[in-house]
């Protein structure tokens, strides 16, 4: 995997370093997902490896991914709000200022991430709940 | 995260289903890592299922960043994962998104773009520990093995088979086998059981000569059958099934009247005693003069005595028998009256009686 081409510069050396600096600085960073979790759900798919910063490594690429969405949706929450607020100035506004994750601000962010979540609107009891009753007597 | 077209996504969904049931351990602690997560960017609060949604994602991301880098790992001819292995999945998984030198061809993996954003990311993000420990999972269970032969203790059919296999199973597990009922002292309890009818039998007879023996006042033939019907009622065993009595008509004095018009009925006519209640008890009430009514004088001074109907399918009296109220009457004793004034036939059907019930214990105890 490491390109034969280039010459061994002082560069790459640095850049080996700086990689394997990051991986020891992992093992003083410690990241939201736990490492146990981690290696049970790596193992199911296969990775072997005993290396502990190697999961430290997938636990931090993860956290990372969440984070950045969970970004983006706090984005689309506060956009929703501050297109709420512009129309009514009322309690309303105090109400919103809570930031809630929900899955409408969830599924917009996760739509540039490749992720398509989708969410019931409602729920009906019987495939003819909300028609209207003359078309329902039929 | 969606596959293509969704064609393999069914499958994965139908996996992620499956797992779920076993798998909640995990989904809780990603869960509780993610709400985490989402506390330390800005959100106050969230939804349930937005956060169950996140977590799902999260543990998909893990998954398949592994599955990348196994796969990888497998292109180069290794098993075991290295750190260039997860790199390239970061791109992978990355490349949708778009990282720093993606387009380059030619680029070393240590300095991936992907890893300079991970970096910038620790520097710069605080430090959130997971909120509380968690022990190594999954716990591995040892399972119980089959025993081997020389575990049981038996000899392996056929000397191909070594004695270290696993043994194998009962036949009953794979053979309908008839099942016994394991009645070793069945015969025993058996024969306990008929000779305490018996004596209970015996018992009851025995009170009944000695009452017999007692009272040496003799009454009307008449007054006899009024007895045995009053006692029949009685000794049908179970109250309930006769019919009800009405007022006045059990009387320990000596009001027996209409009663003796129904015991002759009984005994002359020989009908069912079951039928001359409820007629009987009737007719009493109504004061109707049954055929054969002799003048009755005399009044018992005494409780008519009760006499007990043995005998399944024999009719002793020529009157047809329940075997229900056979069954219920054997062995009674407390339904006895005293009786008094018996005349031969009382003692000619009480040895009667006696005879029938001795067959009746034996063939209730083979039964």
């Amino acid at each position: 995997m490491m390109n034969q081409n280039q010459p061994p510069s002082d560069g790459r050396h640095d850049d080996d370093s700086a990689l394997a600096d990051f991986l020891a600085s992992l093992m003083d960073y410690t990241p939201t997902i736990p490492d146990e979790l981690v290696e049970h759900y790596v193992a199911k798919s296969g990775f072997q490896c005993p290396d502990v910063r190697l999961i430290r490594l997938v636990a931090v690429a993860t956290q990372k991914f969440i984070s950045e969405v969970a970004t983006d949706a706090l984005q689309q929450c506060k956009a929703r709000q501050s297109a709420a607020v512009k129309d009514k100035r009322d309690k309303q506004q105090k109400q919103d200022k809570r930031l809630i994750l929900t899955m409408e601000d969830l599924s917009k962010a996760l739509h540039e991430y490749g992720v398509n979540v989708k969410r019931q609107e409602y729920f009906a009891d019987s495939p003819s709940a909300g028609i209207d009753p003359a078309s329902r007597e039929e | 995260m969606s596959d293509g077209g969704g064609e393999c996504g069914r499958e994965d969904e139908q996996d992620a289903r499956r797992e779920s049931g076993s798998d909640d351990f995990g989904r809780a602690i990603s869960k509780i890592a993610v709400a985490q997560m989402c506390e330390s960017v800005g959100f106050q609060s969230s939804r349930q299922s937005a956060l169950e949604a996140l977590s799902d994602i999260a543990i998909r991301y893990i998954r398949d960043l592994g599955k990348a880098a196994r796969f990888y790992a497998n292109l180069a001819g290794r098993t075991h994962c290295n750190v260039f292995d997860i790199i390239q999945g970061l791109e992978d998984l990355g490349s949708p998104q778009g990282f720093a030198g993606a387009s380059d061809v030619d680029s070393c993996f240590v300095v991936s773009g992907t890893v300079r954003d991970i970096t910038r990311y620790v520097s710069w993000a605080e430090e959130i520990p997971f909120a509380r420990p968690v022990p190594r999972f999954p716990i591995i269970r040892n399972r119980k093995s089959i025993p081997s032969f020389v575990q049981i203790g038996e000899n392996p059919p056929g000397k191909h088979i070594s004695p270290w296999l696993p043994a194998f199973p009962d036949p009953h597990t794979y053979i309908h086998t008839p099942v016994w009922n394991d009645r070793e002292t069945d015969p025993r309890t058996d024969k306990i059981e008929q000779a305490r009818q018996r004596r209970k039998a015996e018992r009851s007879l025995l009170s009944l000569q000695q009452r017999l023996a007692c009272n040496g006042s003799a009454t009307t033939a008449q007054v006899d059958p009024a007895d045995d019907v009053k006692l029949k009622r009685v000794a049908d065993g179970n109250q309930f099934l006769a019919p009800p009595m009405q007022l006045g008509e059990k009387d320990v004095s000596p009001v027996v009247l209409p009663v003796q018009l129904a015991n002759d009925l009984v005994v002359e006519n020989q009908i069912s005693v079951l039928e001359t209640f409820a007629p009987a008890i009737e007719a009493a009430k109504s004061g109707v003069c049954e055929p054969g009514d002799a003048g009755r004088t005399t009044l018992p001074n005494k409780r008519p005595t009760v006499h007990f109907k043995f005998g399944i399918g024999k009719k002793s009296l020529g009157v047809p028998l329940d075997l229900s109220l056979h069954s219920m009457s054997v062995g009674k004793t407390t339904a006895w009256f005293g009786k008094d004034e018996e005349k031969d036939d009382k003692k000619r059907r009480a040895e009667q009686i006696l005879k029938e019930c001795m067959e009746n214990s034996q063939e209730l105890a083979q039964l």
